[in-house]
């Protein structure tokens, strides 16, 4: 007999992998997209991922830290810098992307370390990136300022990103392997010390769980995450603005990550969609297209208080957020 | 015998005010000792002293020999002195098998690449955490619940998951705030009884902060009786009822 045999309660969390379905079906896009649709696409899976990091922060770790859009704004001009003023291949400016995000994500955790909590954190953090602003703005010489950083066409590897169909592929890769690995993270003892700790800080402690250090992994892990996406967002829009980083972004965030459900990383995908296919679709009814946008999101947020993804628990308890792998 | 844990004249000042003075006792393996006393005679302090929550201002805590003094309250819990809190220190969005999983952290082996990119090791090392984690809970009857969140237990069924979590591990010493705190008197017994169970079927040394009365003098083997942040008696059940000090400060009668 095994001894290590695990005991054979039928395992409810393996039929989360619909979930792996829904990549596969979704390479059939661009055969049916237009340039315009497959764009909205491309932008969705950008902001899967900066709902994700910032859904980890907010969600997972619970804390009021909005550095997120200036990660996302630090991730898109570091690519868009690389690219432009020394001709680093789009791959290997996304390593840096991921890197930098993951040291500005550092920077916000000793914040939050050092005891700024709450409303504190949050100011001080919607300042950080109000200061980035300025900073893109007034670093002109490298920047362009309010013009915004005009891009070179890019390609992956021997991809050259000259349409939206192969930037759909390349974005989708890398979508899918971080949000995987984000997945895996959550889904393991790390991600348990994560929520533990938004749970109770001290409980979490007298288990033997160094706190500060999970903290700072959720903040680089968030801040890398983020700088990713800022570096698909470069290449997407080809020009980089100091505006797409500004207080009304951080509000979409914050409204994708509620949308979509907090704590929850497929709610970060249905927030991202919801909310980057809205304001598309909106688009026809010009000047009243943000009056609309609102609305959706004031209905869905008092019909569905823990966002798009309770439409899932619904259905099924399979679908609710678990924190452990079998 | 060489006692599990010394501590010797702790003292803890908050701002001025005395929380703790000079508190010295020993504790020992397979013994339940209760910390009784008034309403802010310092008992959850003196925890939070001994788990390391709060500095101590004179005085050292040595557990099995080396002192824990000083530490931060994940090295003394890695050490083997675990606590639960007053107010109930459980993760009340997990579940009752993920509250144990964390409990289980220290002891699941898997590295952060591994865990990242899913290998192999990492999986079993998880998987391992489970299986015990589901025995843990079915050993106290706790096996139907395991997998509902725990805000939606019952306060007893609470109070039991937050104890198997803190003995996942198998500390030596397990300091117990108030775990009857909120229990039918049925549930108080059974706990009670658990606790004693430890303590002489497992050899666990247990310090418990308890208000009730008859349940300290019926339960524990030693009393230590904290006032105004001193230690103002120290003996059997059958000692303290005896001490008038006791009688007076504390329990308000001659």
């Amino acid at each position: 007999m095994n001894e290590t045999k695990i005991p054979s309660t039928p395992s409810m969390t393996k039929w989360r992998r619909v979930y792996y379905l829904i990549p596969v079906v979704a390479l059939v896009i661009p055969f049916f997209a237009n340039e315009y649709l497959l764009w909205v696409v491309n932008a969705i899976l950008v902001y899967t991922l900066v709902t994700v990091g910032f859904n980890l922060i907010l969600g997972n770790l619970g804390q009021l830290a909005f550095a997120n859009t200036a990660f996302f704004g630090i991730g898109a001009y570091t690519t868009a810098i690389l690219m432009v003023y020394f001709d680093v291949p789009y791959f290997l400016a996304i390593v840096v992307s991921t890197v930098v995000g993951g040291i500005a994500g550092f920077l916000a955790s000793v914040t939050a370390l050092r005891g700024i909590r709450l409303y504190y954190l949050a100011i001080i953090t919607l300042a950080f990136g109000e200061l980035m602003r300025w900073v893109y703005l007034h670093g002109d010489k490298v920047t362009d300022g309010s013009d915004g950083l005009l891009l070179p066409k890019a390609s992956f590897f021997w991809i050259p990103l000259d349409s939206e169909a192969p930037k759909f592929y390349v974005f989708l890769l890398l979508t899918v392997i971080v949000v995987k690995a984000t997945s895996n993270l959550m889904r393991s003892k790390i991600g348990r010390a994560i929520v533990a700790i938004r749970d109770n800080e001290s409980a979490t402690a007298s288990l033997g769980i160094h706190t500060a250090r999970y903290i700072v992994l959720a903040f680089v892990w968030s801040g890398s995450v983020v700088g990713i996406a800022g570096a698909m967002f470069a290449v997407l829009t080809e020009r980089v603005l100091p505006e797409a980083f500004g207080l009304t972004e951080v509000i979409i965030h914050f409204g994708m990550v509620l949308v979509g459900g907090t704590g929850s990383i497929v709610g970060s995908v249905l927030g991202a969609i919801a909310l980057t296919a809205l304001p598309e679709y909106f688009r026809q009814f010009p000047g009243m297209d943000e009056l609309f946008f609102g609305i959706v999101i004031v209905l869905i947020l008092l019909f569905l208080p823990k966002g798009l993804i309770s439409l899932l628990h619904r259905i099924s308890p399979v679908f609710q957020e678990r924190y452990y792998r079998d | 015998m060489e006692p599990l844990l010394k501590v010797q004249g702790v003292s803890v000042n908050f701002s001025g005010l005395k929380a703790l003075a000079n508190v010295t006792f020993d504790a020992h393996a397979g013994e339940v000792r209760a910390v009784i006393g008034p309403n802010g005679a310092g008992k959850t302090t003196l925890f939070n002293a001994i788990s390391g929550y709060v500095p101590s201002t004179a005085g050292t805590i040595y557990f099995k020999g080396t002192p824990i003094h000083g530490l931060a309250p994940h090295d003394i819990s890695i050490k083997g002195v675990r606590r639960t809190f007053q107010n109930g220190g459980l993760f009340l969005e997990l579940t009752a098998l993920e509250n144990i999983l964390a409990g289980l952290h220290v002891h699941i082996d898997s590295s952060f690449m591994g865990v990242v990119l899913g290998l192999r090791e990492a999986r079993e090392a998880e998987r391992e955490g489970i299986a015990r984690a589901r025995r843990l809970l079915d050993l106290m009857d706790l096996g139907a619940i395991a997998d509902t969140p725990v805000k939606d237990l019952s306060g007893g069924q609470q109070r039991m998951v937050e104890i198997v979590r803190t003995l996942a591990t198998e500390p030596p010493l397990l300091l117990l705030d108030e775990p009857v705190v909120g229990l039918s008197p049925p549930m108080r017994d059974r706990m009670m009884e658990i606790i004693r169970r430890l303590a002489g079927e497992e050899g666990i040394g247990i310090i418990l902060i308890e208000h009730i009365i008859d349940l300290v003098m019926s339960g524990s083997d030693v009393i230590v009786v904290l006032s105004s942040g001193e230690v103002i008696a120290e003996g059997t059940p059958d000692e303290i009822r005896q001490n008038r000090e006791v009688l007076e400060a504390y329990l308000g009668h001659a």
